[in-house]
């Protein structure tokens, strides 16, 4: 009985899943007696409060986010407009799919290394997000606009129904569920995909550098530090995200 | 002027739904089109709307007229309440103000005034061809198309509507084309009735209705 309240309550609930998984990262660190290997979460809650005390912790953060937005936003602008214009007609989808495909399975670390030949080191990071995200968004893009219904738009065509009105009612409505899907995801794979491409173009401030300082240093508990920070800007956008469209639903 | 479908054909592939065929549907008047499924009246419909294509043929009597038109399915909006539902299709032509005035005597007229704020999903079948039919009268069309319009309503509620109906066609007669499974209902309110067959489409005959509420009332 005790439990079944204890679970009834979601916020606790969470909070001791939370404290579950800490124990067990404490109990295998804690184990393996390795600082270098894994750092406990104390160590690594200390790394991080010495590092928050400095002022270029901030300002990577900072100029980390800058590269996640723009590379972001960038994709959501093109892969917006282009999946609407690719999905509303054939040819140019046909055109566009297999250079989309093409991105698609190029790993990752290629894509960096190409863009580190093409640009400087701190805008690396800003096209690799923009073409991990952009693929995503695009198909979902595409996806949302061949999912509109014919019979709907035939109503209004019947009914003469002004262009702007069918946009604003018929399209809109059907693509937005694809959208919010293929922008969460794809928020999730910027943050991660930033910071890799920030690892090796290494610009003068950012996350991805910081990580592989601390790696070079075998500085375990800071690059778990760093690596707490990614996850937190990750978890907090992503929900921040889903907190805005669902305000935005009630409406 | 009438509405003359001369010589027409159409086919889908090797599919021939029909091949000069010829109809008139008379002006301002209330035409019903009975016939077996399949036998193409659906295709007629549409391609009198202008939603479909034909390969030969020529209609007259169209040009610069607007429709409404209730499809077999509802075809409603799904993320829009029924007063929206109806002012999609007056928000284009009126002000928010008379577009408003509109849906709601509508919706009054179809008998669901309670469930102005509701949505298709929240409704039942025959509620949604209510709606269906509270849109397309609203809409000041020319020509009003009808694809089994009171198909799956109970005969009170269509009795009702069919009174409602004609209410509304006495203060504005306007050319009303359906098509039904029931001779009984297109004896009711039908000046004129088509009997087709198909395919590929043709007219087996055509009868112009002498008894039941038209003739009495008009």
């Amino acid at each position: 009985m005790k439990i079944f309240t204890i679970l009834k309550n979601k916020k606790i609930t969470r909070i001791t899943i939370l404290i579950f998984w800490l124990a067990i990262w404490e109990i295998a660190s804690l184990l393996i007696g390795r600082e270098v290997y894994l750092p406990s979460p104390l160590n690594t809650i200390k790394a991080l409060l010495a590092l928050s005390i400095r002022s270029k912790f901030w300002y990577s953060i900072a100029m980390t986010f800058v590269r996640v937005v723009a590379g972001f936003v960038i994709s959501c602008i093109a892969g917006v407009i282009l999946g609407i214009i690719c999905g509303l007609n054939r040819f140019l989808y046909d055109l566009l799919n297999p250079l989309v495909i093409a991105i698609k399975s190029t790993p990752v670390m290629s894509v960096i290394i190409i863009a580190l030949i093409w640009f400087q080191s701190g805008k690396v990071p800003i096209f690799v997000c923009f073409l991990m995200c952009f693929p995503i968004i695009w198909t979902n893009a595409v996806e949302g606009i061949r999912q509109v219904s014919k019979e709907l738009l035939q109503m209004a065509k019947v009914y003469r129904v002004n262009r702007s009105l069918i946009i604003r009612r018929i399209y809109i409505p059907s693509i937005g569920p694809y959208l919010i899907a293929g922008i969460t995801t794809a928020l999730g794979l910027g943050w991660k995909v930033t910071v890799a491409a920030e690892v090796l173009s290494n610009p003068k401030f950012s996350i991805g550098g910081n990580l592989y300082g601390a790696k070079v240093y075998l500085e375990s508990a800071e690059l778990f530090a760093w690596t707490s920070v990614v996850i937190i800007l990750s978890f907090t956008f992503e929900y921040l995200f889903k907190y805005i469209i669902a305000r935005i639903e009630k409406y | 002027m009438a509405i003359e479908i001369k010589n027409l054909y159409k086919s889908y592939g090797r599919l021939v739904i029909c091949q000069d065929f010829n109809i008139i549907l008379e002006e301002n008047k209330i035409t019903g089109i009975l016939g077996p499924s399949g036998c193409g009246k659906t295709t007629l419909l549409n391609i009198i709307a202008g939603l479909e294509e034909y390969q030969r043929g020529t209609i007259k009597g169209l040009g610069g007229k607007t429709f409404s038109y209730i499809f077999q399915e509802d075809r409603l909006l799904p993320w829009s309440t029924v007063k929206e539902n109806i002012r999609f299709v007056l928000d284009s032509i009126y002000d928010d103000q008379k577009a408003e005035k509109i849906a709601n005597q509508y919706i009054d007229m179809v008998g669901l005034k309670e469930y102005a704020h509701y949505y298709p999903k929240q409704l039942s079948g025959g509620m949604k061809q209510r709606v269906a039919i509270a849109r397309a009268f609203a809409y000041p069309a020319d020509i009003l198309l009808m694809d089994e319009p009171f198909k799956g309503l109970d005969l009170e509620l269509k009795t009702g509507l069919i009174q409602s109906f004609l209410k509304l066609w006495k203060q504005d007669k306007r050319t009303v084309i359906f098509v039904t499974h029931d001779m009984d209902e297109a004896l009711s309110f039908a000046h004129y009735i088509y009997i087709l067959e198909g395919k590929p489409l043709r007219i087996k005959e055509k009868i112009r209705n002498m008894r039941g509420v038209v003739s009495d009332r008009f």
